[in-house]
């Protein structure tokens, strides 16, 4: 009796005398978006193991919290799906900072037709998420699917969206906004919207949405491209989007590279850019930076060293874009000229 | 209560630990209060009334401005489909639970050989001690295919049967515990006074014993209740999040302001003009005043305010 | 006095019930363990306990490490905050302030752990600037077991017999002495049961610490602020939103911990309660 709780006294003070941090370690706190947690995960472990100086702790908390809480310095980097509004950058200028590109595919349940890929738009999504298209052989989505005819049932469609705050729920909407002006004027873009009273069923994380689309039949959902296995494996379809030249597009490294590539000159020093619904007939539209936010001024040289050391390291090609990192999450790597901006951008962090 | 002798270090001592338990409501209810002034102005009695949760635009520059506080344009904060969701799912919840927890309690005590007790006792407080996300996880792929494969019309489980579910499930040790505690504390000479007079052993309970520890039974059902209202992680995985969207039947999604709170706080962080943020305090602030008014009225439905026994 | 057979009937036909209902919880426990350790079984090796939360998976040290440190402190807090607030509102005070009392710790119960966490987020982490840490986690589970181990402790203290105190009393002993010899040991039982549910609500607690202890992949250093803390809860709701079925046998994994933790800190004090006091106070 005494000795079982001698020995939980014991294995208390062994954790707490565990603790003893190495003198000399910087200590970094990433937090934020849950998209990105995954590649930075990898990255992280990746670096420690070459860098033991420093000691960076990951958190997937949602981009509001990752801005947030890299404006109000508890965090030294913020990752975000989005860049910062212009309201927001005036109250607290922050580096916005791309590391990688990712993609989303809108993947549905519909019995015998997982392998014929829907083509979907804008304006159909729009319609199915705003309670304005209601069953799969409506003939709005009939006139895209010409060879489908026939074969799309007369059933109810299920649109699953996120109920947390998500960077997923922005790109998405974002490409609804883009597409479609009634949604603009509507519900709009964010990291969530106040969607139309309409039943759409929210499901928490990549994760639920992909649970959800799974267990229920007729169900469509927009899902992180980092998990492509998982719909696969779930047998679920995904759609050939429309983009901007009228063509339907497959989400595959091809299509979310044009689409990277045809908005490299476009993106602006600060690299603040959507890049929904980017040009060319090979573009796949629904693709986004993700982001680390960075403050421009770090409180020591230290600190201010380790920082630029590993967001120089994550866009390198030798370093973070190496396939090896980003094919785990079907990410791509930023094309050169915009590492080079990403580049300029962590130079520009400071110290006393 | 006796006051002889009293050693005053002890009861200061005491005495200021009941203080701070005292004042901690207090401390963390201001703190609402001058938190959430601003959305308590700008959103008016809407926020009683209204259906739509919007955030507004947080890409645009356009503002809109009401009371003398500032939102982004767009932006409506309604708490009507939370709170809805909110009592429906928790008194659902207890409708399941309390019985249910009297039975498992009862059969306990009185019917599980004395050998096997601890392995009963071991049994709930394990049951207590699942975490939250785990009843989420387990619901999310156990309990809403099952109820959407074989209940749901839609084929949708996600809703508010699922999250009363959970929460029953989640609440039933919590209640277990007490009223199996306060029916043991209880002399056994209730029940065998009951059982010489002719009774059979379950009128002995229902009507002896039960009786005599209702403040107890009652008071453990307040905690249960103030815990479902207020569970968070496990009704947000299964509870389908609705939003704009008043609950409309059984199998409809609903939301709940604690899932809302943390489902949201993340998106609020990310409106400039920090209404968001201090709308969903506002939202905490009538889950608070909603945990008020549910004790009180238990309170006076008991004994009139009494917890006499202070058992409850 | 006979019995009508009718009347029998109906008592067992409820007793079947409530055996059935019993059955019907232990059924439910047995799938939501079954469904976790199937899960994490991939994950459940020796290796799990030694190196820190890395990448896809790793191991679990540090949240191991991590959770034993925020309950331990959050429950020495409640635990002397609770207690002594149970033995003034038993034994000293005026019963309009035991009433007032008692019904602030029972609000306090229906308070969700989000808003104390976020209350502790803006208030602790922000405002006072301590950034994610140790202090802040430990509060905000503090403060959200507190009712239940108040409460607990209230009821076993209030059963405490009449004829004991009284006789104490009646003996020459003073109020503090009966106090601490003749009520508080007897009540024990009645308040680590109050605690064992704390420590299972306080190890499986979640959206509190999100915004209070962070997340660290690290151990935990022992500073009290500006150090974040990991904890399992985290790795169950943020692995399972891994694309890596490494990270979801790893929640798993975490989940079982978890479980298993409860089980056994309630075997301790359980067989402790029995042993020490057995024969004594119902139990």
């Amino acid at each position: 009796m005494r000795a079982r709780r001698f020995a939980f006294v014991v294995l208390v003070s062994v954790a707490l005398a565990s603790c003893a941090p190495a003198a000399g370690t910087v200590r970094l706190l990433e937090t934020g978006s849950t998209l990105l947690y995954p590649l930075m995960n990898l990255w992280v472990a990746a670096y420690q193991r070459e860098h033991n100086d420093i000691e960076i702790t990951t958190q997937g908390t949602g981009s509001g919290t990752g801005i947030s809480q890299a404006i109000s310095g508890v965090a030294q980097i913020g990752a975000s799906d989005a860049y910062m509004p212009d309201a927001a950058m005036q109250e607290h200028p922050m580096l916005n900072i791309p590391l990688a590109i990712s993609a989303q595919v809108i993947a549905y349940n519909l019995p015998g037709l997982s392998g014929a890929h829907l083509h979907l738009s804008g304006p159909l999504l729009a319609a199915i998420y705003g309670g304005r298209l209601e069953y799969w052989d409506d003939p709005r989505i009939l006139a895209a699917n010409a060879a489908l005819r026939g074969r799309l049932p007369h059933h109810t469609i299920v649109a699953v969206r996120r109920s947390d705050g998500s960077g997923d729920t922005f790109i998405f909407t974002q490409y609804l906004s883009d597409t479609t002006p009634s949604w603009r004027s509507g519900p709009g873009f964010g990291t969530t919207v106040s969607w139309p009273a309409s039943s759409t069923v929210g499901a928490n994380g990549n994760p639920g949405v992909l649970q959800t689309c799974e267990d229920a039949p007729y169900s469509i959902g927009y899902i992180g491209i980092s998990f492509m296995d998982q719909v696969n494996g779930a047998h679920l379809g995904y759609a050939a989007l429309r983009n901007r030249s009228g063509a339907y597009v497959l989400p595959t490294v091809q299509a979310i590279a044009a689409a990277a590539a045809a908005l490299v000159s476009a993106t602006p020093r600060d690299e603040r850019i959507s890049l929904i619904d980017a040009p060319g007939a090979g573009s796949y539209p629904i693709i986004n930076y993700e982001y680390a936010i960075v403050s421009a001024h770090q409180p020591t040289t230290q600190m201010k060293r380790a920082l630029a050391a590993f967001l120089g390291w994550t866009i390198s090609a030798s370093g973070g874009q190496r396939p090896a990192f980003l094919d785990a999450v079907h990410f791509i790597a930023l094309p050169a000229s915009i590492a080079r901006l990403s580049r300029d951008q962590v130079g520009r962090i400071t110290s006393p | 209560m006796q006051r002889v002798g009293t050693q005053p270090l002890l009861r200061y001592a005491t005495g200021a630990f009941a203080l701070a338990s005292f004042g901690l409501i207090f401390l963390m209810l201001l703190f609402l209060v001058v938190y959430a002034y601003p959305a308590i102005r700008f959103n008016g009695t809407a926020f009683f009334t209204s259906p739509i949760w919007n955030i507004g635009n947080q890409y645009g520059s356009a503002t809109v401005t009401r009371a003398g506080f500032t939102a982004q344009a767009g932006a409506s904060f309604g708490s009507l489909v939370f709170v809805s969701g909110t009592l429906l799912s928790s008194f659902l919840a207890m409708i399941v639970a309390v019985p249910l927890s009297l039975l498992v309690a009862l059969a306990i005590v009185y019917r599980v050989p004395a050998a096997l007790k601890p392995l009963a006792n071991a049994v709930v407080e394990l049951m207590a001690g699942v975490p939250s996300v785990v009843y989420g996880l387990w619901g999310m792929i156990v309990l809403v295919p099952f109820i959407g494969n074989r209940l749901s019309p839609t084929g949708n489980g996600d809703g508010l049967l699922a999250a009363a579910m959970i929460l029953a499930l989640m609440v039933v040790p919590i209640m277990v515990a007490t009223t199996r505690d306060v029916v043991q504390a209880q002399q056994a000479s209730i029940y065998e006074a009951s059982m010489a007079l002719g009774s059979t052993s379950w009128q002995a309970v229902t009507r002896a014993v039960l009786p005599s520890v209702r403040s107890g039974i009652a008071g453990s059902v307040l905690l249960a209740f103030g815990r479902a209202l207020g569970e968070t992680m496990a009704v947000l995985m299964v509870c389908g999040a609705a939003i704009n969207t008043l609950p409309h039947g059984i199998f409809s999604p609903i939301n709940t302001i604690a899932a809302v709170i943390v489902s949201q706080l993340e998106s609020a962080l990310t409106d400039a003009s920090g209404m968001a943020q201090r709308s969903l305090g506002e939202l905490a602030l009538a889950l608070f005043v909603i945990t008020l008014i549910v004790n009180a009225v238990a309170r006076i439905v008991l004994h009139g305010g009494d917890r006499s026994g202070a058992v409850g | 006095m006979k019995v009508r057979a009718v009347t029998r009937w109906t008592s067992h036909f409820w007793w079947a019930v409530s055996i059935a209902a019993l059955g019907f919880i232990i059924a439910i426990l047995l799938s939501i363990f079954a469904f976790v350790i199937v899960h994490g079984a991939p994950a459940l090796r020796p290796a799990l306990f030694t190196p820190v939360t890395s990448g896809v998976a790793g191991g679990l040290a540090n949240a191991i490490a991590g959770t034993l440190l925020l309950v331990s402190i959050g429950l020495v807090i409640a635990g002397a905050v609770g207690i002594g607030t149970a033995l003034w509102v038993v034994e000293y005070a005026p019963q309009w302030a035991a009433r007032a009392v008692r019904y602030m710790i029972d609000v306090l119960a229906g308070v969700p752990s989000i808003v104390v966490g976020y209350f502790l987020y803006v208030a602790l982490v922000e405002v006072l600037g301590w950034g994610f840490s140790l202090v802040a986690g430990a509060l905000s589970l503090a403060i959200f077991v507190l009712p239940y181990v108040e409460r607990s402790a209230d009821i076993a203290l209030t059963n405490v017999p009449r004829e004991l105190r009284e006789g104490s009393v009646a003996m020459g002993a003073r109020q503090g002495v009966t106090m601490l010899s003749i009520d508080l040991p007897y009540a024990i039982p009645g308040i680590l049961t109050g605690l064992l549910v704390a420590i299972g609500i306080g190890l499986g607690e979640t959206a509190p610490l999100i915004y209070t202890a962070g997340w660290s992949n690290y151990l935990p250093t022992l500073a009290p602020t500006h150090s974040p803390v990991g904890y399992l809860t985290y790795v169950v709701w943020t692995y399972i939103s891994q694309p890596f079925a490494a990270s979801h046998a790893l929640a798993y994994a975490a989940a079982t911990l978890l479980m298993v933790f409860v089980f056994a800190t309630n075997l301790v004090a359980r067989s402790f309660v029995e042993y020490r006091f057995s024969g004594r106070g119902g139990r």
